[in-house]
């Protein structure tokens, strides 16, 4: 047997940032790792993950503990720079990465600064290119690729410098599903062909799943460690942690707790495969769950959304036009909770962008002629928006009380906070859309709004925004929209970046704020397990153009169309579809909860919903 | 927008002017800087724009992008232009209007005005856009090099000028964007006097600057764990080399200076009676 090689040891190592009041990101952490190992790191935001990624190569030093890399102990002369050379980190944003304006340039930094030869910079590149399938984007701008492709292009940029170690710090956070395939794919390449030491940092627990070991990290302590499926067996402590068990951890427990006999497995064709099995043993072999009940929204249709041949091109007449929407219809009921799913570069942003005139129709804009039909050819068509009363296409139309009524949340909100306070923050909106109010009436909304994001408003409201953390910042910035109480709320990537429960808790937010708040909720999401859990309708849109519209349960029954088009299916249509290859057929909405209560319906026998 | 932003895009093609030297292309920007300057008579302006007018066409970008650029200090240029029009002294009294005096030499003077700042920026203009960032600043860094005698860090300010081009683009999107999402909040950029409007950018550019050192942060550790320790014992990738192309752009600019100075000198003998209304006194 091949003798295992420890490739880093942490010894007893504890770290605290400075101003942190003593308060250890890392505390007393002791790992060994083996030369070709695929670790998966996991932790709420804040349980020192990156911090432990950037002690390895020496970005930080340890307060006290031993660290040694490859033999060297990081704390010593220069053994940092040493270390880097066999260490690779891959960060979580693209764009912070990128040196250069040309890819070859960019990937040619790093042995760049280590003094390779010309000729063998040439060699690597061709060669860090080939491992991440960028090869034919080697003299392109890194500005002009998908999220995916640049990430590719920074770990080609670690591989040139031909590192040992491979380590990702959340570095498929920001990408789309599509991308964070791509990514994930290159990575387990790397590790099984190159037999590189990979350790993935992440916040997707199905990407936990693919490593031999995973370390899970709780305020700045190694809790657990184990292979994936004890650690994922050990289910109620990862919520302690501030975790969330992974989708399909959650649908075996529902079953189990019903009677059913099932192994705690991670991929849905094995517990499809012992879902049939399980029952089989009831002499069950073909079934059909109740069809999903049909919930009626009943509204008054005051603030429907209409749009009908919406066109855009971006930078028109210029080399770079693009289209990004190509004739989209689309109609919203009042009252519903929308997704609008897509992938990166698909139009989805660029399409709701037109829902509150931040892109103006054309006919809205000041110097908009109308175009003539030409002779023998119908009237050129033209796009057509109403959103309740207002109509987009009217130059008159007071697109101040529109924006006042749709409200729209960024991506990534929290960073366009900029008040000193979070009071001031919030009033914001409020005061530019009605410069009338009195203070007393300024102060009851942005109590109201702070209040019903879920934070103290005595607490925050004189803070700092930027001292807030990262989910009580996207909080505030979503206060900051809905203080003008919208009818219609839009949000892009509502979820993005935050961790496992940091998402559970902005979309509980969500549906709350749809009770309570707003009439009409628009979300705008690449995760199709977010738009199966919360949404009643969801338009799929690809390309500029409008694939499908339907509810979750309809849209997701086929789901080999969304992976055609490089979009992801929700995990439940995942077994479901491998269920009813066997003659055993589940109608749900596409939640994990219905999922799982249709399954054992069918369980049981029972036939009478 | 931002989306007017075009000075010195560049613009894809393969040209005769796109592939010369970055180096060659810098130096005879100069040289034609140089040359603009010098022409004192309608002659030699003549040979600058003929010069630049084949340029362009050698470069295959269009006529309308390299104007484009001009655009951005038209304000400028008419501005300036009365001004001098109105208030530059001479001899020959033309029009006078009040305290406005316009002289035959101010007139004369204005025009040449116009023409070198219009052609200057045409010809930066089309060096940025026949030439990418990268290559631009590899140029400089190699026209400097002799500079590193003095201590004169010319990698890092190489470094520094690549890395700002690198991110232009970035943090033009990232502009859009806050402008968009405030604009979502209500905020109204464009209306309101001088003062109002000055508010209003407040909003955008706190959060452009935090943003800005996060991702200068972020940069910063990725650049360390990519080995980045100074210019010591650095290879490059890229080296520039010169070619026939270079020769004849050489030669070209040569040749032009040349003209210009022979145009100044003998000028006078072409149309000896209007040489008056052609030349810069």
């Amino acid at each position: 047997m091949e003798k295992t090689e420890n490739v880093i040891e942490f010894d007893n190592v504890k770290f605290s940032y400075p101003g942190s009041d003593g308060i250890f990101a890392v505390n007393g952490v002791s790992l060994t790792v083996n030369r070709g190992e695929f670790i998966s790191v996991i932790g709420h935001n804040g349980s020192g993950k990156s911090t432990l990624a950037r002690l390895i190569n020496g970005l930080l030093e340890a307060d006290s503990g031993k660290i040694t890399v490859l033999g060297l102990d990081v704390s010593e002369g220069k053994n940092p720079l040493e270390i880097r050379k066999h260490v690779g980190i891959v960060f979580q944003n693209p764009d912070n990465q990128m040196v250069a304006s040309i890819v070859e340039d960019d990937v040619a930094f790093g042995p760049e600064n280590i003094g390779v030869e010309r000729e063998e910079i040439g060699r690597r590149i061709d060669w860090a290119l080939k491992a991440v399938g960028m090869e034919e984007f080697r003299h392109s701008t890194p500005t002009r690729l998908s999220g995916g492709q640049k990430q590719r292009i920074a770990v080609a940029g670690v591989l040139a410098v031909k590192p040992d170690i491979l380590i990702l710090d959340e570095s498929t956070a920001m990408l789309d599903p599509k991308g964070r395939r791509e990514v994930i794919e290159v990575v387990q390449r790397l590790n099984k062909e190159e037999g590189m030491t990979v350790i993935l940092i992440t916040h997707f627990m199905e990407e936990a799943l693919l490593a031999d070991r995973t370390i899970v990290m709780n305020r700045g302590e190694i809790v657990l460690s184990g292979t994936p499926e004890e650690i994922f067996e050990s289910g109620d402590k990862l919520e302690t942690y501030n975790l969330c068990l992974p989708r399909i951890t959650e649908i075996i427990n529902t079953l189990n707790g019903a009677g059913m006999k099932i192994d705690n497995v991670l991929r849905p064709e094995q517990l499809s495969a012992q879902i049939l099995e399980n029952l089989s043993g009831r002499g069950i072999t073909e079934a059909a769950s109740s069809p999903v009940k049909k919930t009626e929204i009943l509204c008054a249709h005051e603030w429907d959304i209409d749009v009908s041949d919406l066109t855009f091109t971006y930078s028109k007449k210029s080399p770079f036009a693009t289209k990004a929407l190509k004739g989209i219809n689309l109609h919203i009921d009042e009252g519903e909770f929308f997704g609008i799913i897509g992938h990166t570069g698909s139009g989805k942003s660029t399409l709701v962008q037109h829902l509150n005139a931040l892109i103006r129709l054309p006919q809205a804009q000041k110097r908009y002629r109308a175009k003539k039909a030409k002779k023998g050819q119908p009237a050129p068509v033209v796009p057509q928006i109403t959103v309740g009363r207002f109509d987009l296409t009217n130059k008159k139309t007071d697109f101040k009380a529109l924006r006042a009524s749709v409200g729209m949340v960024f991506q990534y909100p929290e960073y366009q906070l900029f008040a000193e306070s979070v009071f001031a923050d919030v009033a914001f909106g409020l005061k530019n859309f009605n410069k009338n109010l009195k203070p007393e009436e300024v102060e009851q909304a942005v109590r109201e709004s702070i209040e019903v994001v879920g934070l103290d408003y005595n607490g925050v409201k004189d803070k700092s925004p930027f001292d807030l953390s990262g989910g009580q910042k996207r909080r505030v910035a979503i206060a900051g929209v809905i203080v003008t109480k919208p009818q219609v709320l839009i949000l892009d990537e509502p979820a993005a970046g935050l961790d496992p429960l940091g998402k559970k808790e902005i979309m509980e937010l969500l549906h709350r704020l749809h009770r309570e708040w707003c009439k009409t909720v628009i979300i705008v999401s690449h995760d199709m397990d977010e738009v199966a859990e919360n949404c009643t309708k969801a338009a799929v849109i690809s390309n500029g153009e409008v694939v499908k519209c339907d509810s979750p349960a309809n849209l997701f029954s086929c789901g080999d169309e969304l992976l055609a088009l490089g979009l992801d299916v929700p995990l439940t249509s995942k077994i479901s579809g491998e269920l009813k290859k066997s003659g055993i057929n589940i109608l749900c909405d596409c939640t994990a909860e219905d999922f799982a209560r249709k399954v054992i319906e069918v369980y049981e026998g029972g036939d009478n919903a | 927008m931002l989306n007017d932003v075009t000075f010195g895009q560049y613009y894809p093609t393969k040209s005769f002017v796109h592939r010369a030297d970055p180096r060659i292309k810098l130096l005879a920007l100069i040289a034609y800087i140089v040359a603009l300057f010098l022409a004192k008579n309608f002659y030699a302006m003549a040979a600058c724009v003929i010069v630049l007018i084949a340029t362009v066409i050698a470069s295959r970008v269009p006529f309308g992008s390299v104007l484009r650029s001009v655009k951005a200090i038209i304000f400028l240029l008419i501005f300036t232009a009365v001004l001098n029009l109105f208030f530059h002294g001479g001899e020959h009294l033309l029009v006078e209007w009040g305290i406005i005096k316009i002289y035959r030499e101010g007139i004369i003077f204005t025009v040449f005005f116009v023409l070198r700042l219009f052609f200057l920026v045409m010809g930066s203009a089309l060096l940025t856009l026949t030439t990418t960032p990268v290559e631009l600043t590899d140029g400089i860094e190699s026209l400097l090099t002799p500079l590193k005698w003095i201590r004169f860090p010319v990698h890092e300010l190489a470094l520094i000028m690549s890395i700002a081009l690198r991110f232009i683009p970035t943090l033009i999107d990232e502009t859009n964007r806050i402008i968009s999402a405030q604009k979502a909040r209500g905020a109204d950029f464009e209306s309101g006097n001088i003062f109002k409007r000055i508010k209003a950018i407040v909003p955008i550019l706190i959060p452009l600057l935090i943003s800005a050192f996060r991702r200068a942060e972020e940069l910063g550790d990725a650049m360390d764990a990519r080995c980045y320790s100074g210019s010591k014992n650095r290879t490059k990738y890229k080296k520039l080399k010169f070619g026939w192309r270079d020769i004849i752009i050489t030669l070209l600019f040569a040749a032009l200076i040349t003209g210009v100075v022979l145009l100044n000198i003998y000028g006078n003998r072409i149309f000896p009676e209007i040489y008056e209304f052609i030349r810069l006194s």
